[in-house]
């Protein structure tokens, strides 16, 4: 496999343009929505066979190992070519979570399967009553012989649907003292009896998300991560992940990408007031990716996330928002129409950055909750 | 130079600019600053040499320690932080960089004198507020047989005060020239305009000065890359400072926000506070990040475009991050912010006029706007 660290950006950035344009189905460039695992297999395999399925993870697991501006272009190739997203749990945050807490054979079973396809994951955390405050949960793990047995059901749970495995956070031990001790984390067969699942129609009309229900349902042994009651710091550890991930310039560069084709169509670039705000927002995102490039340098050091990884995911989410809603003025009147609209030759959906960027300050944790983290854990500012 | 010796010089700089900063020194001296104006410290400027950070950015042949803006940066951000008023941007960055691209007996005169203290030539470029890479020159430049005869008048000119003559830039038929003015040369005067912190800038007026063909510097096209050159590297410097001020200036807010006590609790503990701390928290981070990551860049000696597009970058962050975080900063300590005896306000008007120096927010957001599209067109294209 190549070292795509040693190439030149120009190298790897012409490398990843003609591969992304050419390769990346037409019919689904630009997709407004999530792209449904019948719909990405081909491309997910496709990616896999080149070696570039996981930009993230160390080259020894089959990852790309990239360097920070190397994945930043990865990323800005992926947006500019209109590549779906996939679902990409496995490869944002199992991955990186079973490398660093999982043990030797929890790896060398998950991590090939999903370099291939093999593994679709989804996240088991929020509950109904335990959405912010997350290690209120109440779903239940008690050993049976070889087996956890799990009952409780789990919310906002994207992608459920097509997702061959899950991960579950679950209360071990009811005793505890502090409700963060007696947790523990799982790895679950989705296809294991006694789960059922409800999707669940989001704002744009699209069913993402699924509650997913555990009625006495068994998992080995074996897929306890880390160790009984003390699955709180890997929950933890993979929220550093997820919100390293979510923290990546790759969602707002969407709505930029889409910005700049309509700023370029409506000829908005010389009206002074639009070119202000513009400027402000492309300079918001790339400055985004100077700090995401410090996070990518600690993860490659193969160190956990800290609570100050928070910053990285405010501020992305946050810009993607303002970016989705300068879209929709730029837009004028067409600013409200459902779909894709014309301006000359170029087509665009001006609404779906709108959607995909409302959840954004509220799942992996809503920005008012990563406030509240660094305020108590960063700052030190007393509670 | 290795890797390692390079990172240990930039570990020792460190060092020692943290503990000149620990000793504070500089606090008393600026608040007598607003009566006495006395901007310049001979004594202090003299131990800023003696350090050697005078002569970072100057060449070893000129007896200077020839290291890039990483060194530089780390001494700027220092000195923000101990709000240092002597023009260490503009003598030790701004006027270093031109003269390292410029040529002859003089050149080297006078970066050897930079360095050591001695000499301080500043550069008088600007003539209109807003032209931060424009480079509008009304200053004339005529020629006699020994060399020219220069009128106009320099604005803006921090340092101005200390100076020992100026770097002053004026057009002539023959293109733009760079010339070495001493302060003393006749028809040359300096007035001076106060500033917010106490400093000034200088306003520099000549009319019919005799500078001879030994002080022309640089000339034409040379003249201008230097020019543009050194004023990125001092934009990203002056960007420094304004990291060393803000995060000094976040730093009393917390503390401030730990100890202060209303309704029985300390006013950290106020979710609404705890918020608004947080958010200027991220505006020092993000400019912590890009100054880090344009240093690398500029250091890399990157094209002109690349190097125009990363300063603006920087300044424009640090900017505004500056002036917001040092402003929250009034808001967070409440009335006492607001009093002359509390130190926030020092910080609130150094921000102030390091951030409208070398071009502020806005006017980097409009370089970086109209050298952007360039880009867009030339990858249209």
């Amino acid at each position: 496999m190549s070292d795509w660290n040693a190439m030149s950006d120009e190298a790897f950035r012409a490398e990843a343009r003609a591969f992304f344009e050419g390769e990346f189905p037409e019919e689904f460039k630009f997709l407004p929505r999530r792209m449904r695992w019948s719909e990405c297999r081909d491309w997910y395999l496709k990616l896999s066979k080149k070696g570039w399925i996981a930009p993230n993870w160390p080259r020894e697991h089959g990852g790309m190992g990239l360097s920070p501006s190397k994945l930043l272009i990865y990323f800005e190739e992926t947006e500019r070519a209109g590549v779906g997203r996939m679902p990409d749990q496995g490869i944002t945050m199992v991955g990186p979570t079973l490398i660093r807490f999982g043990n030797d054979a929890q790896r060398a079973r998950y991590l090939p399967k999903i370099i291939a396809g093999d593994a679709i994951w989804c996240q088991g955390y929020s509950e109904p009553n335990a959405g912010s405050d997350l290690a209120s949960l109440r779903t239940e793990a008690l050993p049976d012989g070889d087996d956890y047995v799990i009952n409780g059901s789990k919310i906002w749970t994207s992608m459920a649907h097509d997702a061959t495995n899950i991960y579950v956070l679950a209360r071990t031990d009811r005793q505890a003292k502090k409700k963060q001790e007696g947790i523990s984390f799982f790895l679950v067969d989705m296809k294991a009896p006694g789960i059922t699942l409800r999707t669940i129609r989001n704002i744009a009309g699209h069913e993402e998300f699924c509650q997913v229900f555990f009625d006495n349902v068994r998992t080995p042994k074996e897929n306890l991560v880390g160790e009984l009651h003390k699955g709180w710091t890997i929950a933890k550890g993979l929220l550093g992940f997820e919100r390293l991930n979510i923290g990546s310039p790759r969602r707002p560069l969407q709505a930029l990408e889409k910005l700049e084709m309509l700023a370029q169509a409506r000829g908005l670039l010389t009206d002074p007031a639009f070119a202000e705000r513009f400027t402000q927002l492309k300079l918001d995102l790339a400055d985004l990716g100077s700090l995401y490039g410090r996070y990518v340098d600690k993860a490659r050091r193969g160190e956990a996330m800290g609570p100050d990884v928070s910053i990285l995911k405010v501020w992305s989410m946050d810009t993607y928002q303002r970016l989705s809603e300068l879209l929709m003025d730029a837009a004028g009147e067409y600013g409200a129409v459902e779909g894709e609209v014309a301006f000359g030759e170029t087509a665009i959906d001006v609404l779906s950055p709108f959607y995909n960027s409302r959840p954004g300050t509220i799942y992996g944790g809503s920005n008012e909750i990563q406030r509240n983290i660094l305020a108590k854990y960063v700052l030190n500012l007393p509670s | 130079m290795t890797i390692s010796e390079d990172s240990s010089h930039a570990g020792m700089l460190a060092q020692s600019v943290g503990d000149f900063v620990k000793r504070g020194a500089d606090l008393p001296r600026v608040r007598a600053l607003a009566q006495t104006h006395a901007d310049f410290d001979a004594a202090q400027w003299r131990q800023l040499a003696e350090l050697g950070w005078l002569g970072i950015l100057v060449p070893e042949s000129c007896c200077g320690l020839g290291l890039g803006l990483a060194e530089a940066a780390i001494v700027a951000e220092g000195l923000g932080r101990a709000l240092t008023p002597e023009p260490y941007t503009a003598v030790a960055v701004l006027a270093a960089c031109v003269l390292e691209q410029s040529a002859g007996p003089l050149r080297d005169e006078l970066l050897t004198g930079l360095a050591s203290g001695e000499r301080v030539p500043v550069l008088a470029w600007q003539e209109q507020a807003d032209d931060f890479g424009g480079l509008q020159v009304a200053t004339t430049a005529t020629p006699f047989e020994g060399g020219y005869r220069v009128s106009g008048e320099k604005q803006f000119v921090i340092g101005a005060g200390a100076a020992d003559g100026y770097l002053v830039t004026a057009n002539a038929a023959d293109g733009l020239q760079l010339l070495w003015v001493p302060r003393s040369a006749a028809g040359c005067t300096t007035g001076r305009q106060p500033l917010a912190d106490g400093r000034s800038y200088g306003i520099v007026m000549l009319k019919d000065v005799v500078v001879p063909r030994e002080q022309v510097l640089a000339s034409g096209d040379a003249a201008r890359a230097a020019l543009n050159r050194a004023l990125d590297h001092a934009a990203v410097t002056a960007s420094a400072e304004l990291v060393g001020i803000m995060k000094r200036a976040n730093e009393m807010s917390l503390d401030y926000m730990k100890t202060r006590v209303q309704f029985g609790k300390p006013i950290g503990s106020f979710q609404a506070l705890q918020h608004r701390a947080v958010d200027l928290y991220i505006q020092q981070e993000l400019a912590d990040a890009v100054l880090r990551d344009v240093i690398r860049q500029l250091d890399g000696a990157p094209d002109e475009q690349t190097r125009a597009l990363s300063a603006s970058r920087a300044k424009s962050r640090c900017a505004d991050a500056a002036l917001a975080v040092t402003r929250a900063a009034i808001q967070f300590h409440g009335a006492i912010g607001f009093t002359e005896d509390c130190d926030v306000g020092l910080y609130v008007k150094r921000a102030m006029t390091v951030s409208a120096w070398l071009g502020n927010g806005r006017n980097h957001r409009a370089r970086y706007a109209r050298l952007s599209a360039k880009v867009l067109r030339k990858e249209a294209a």
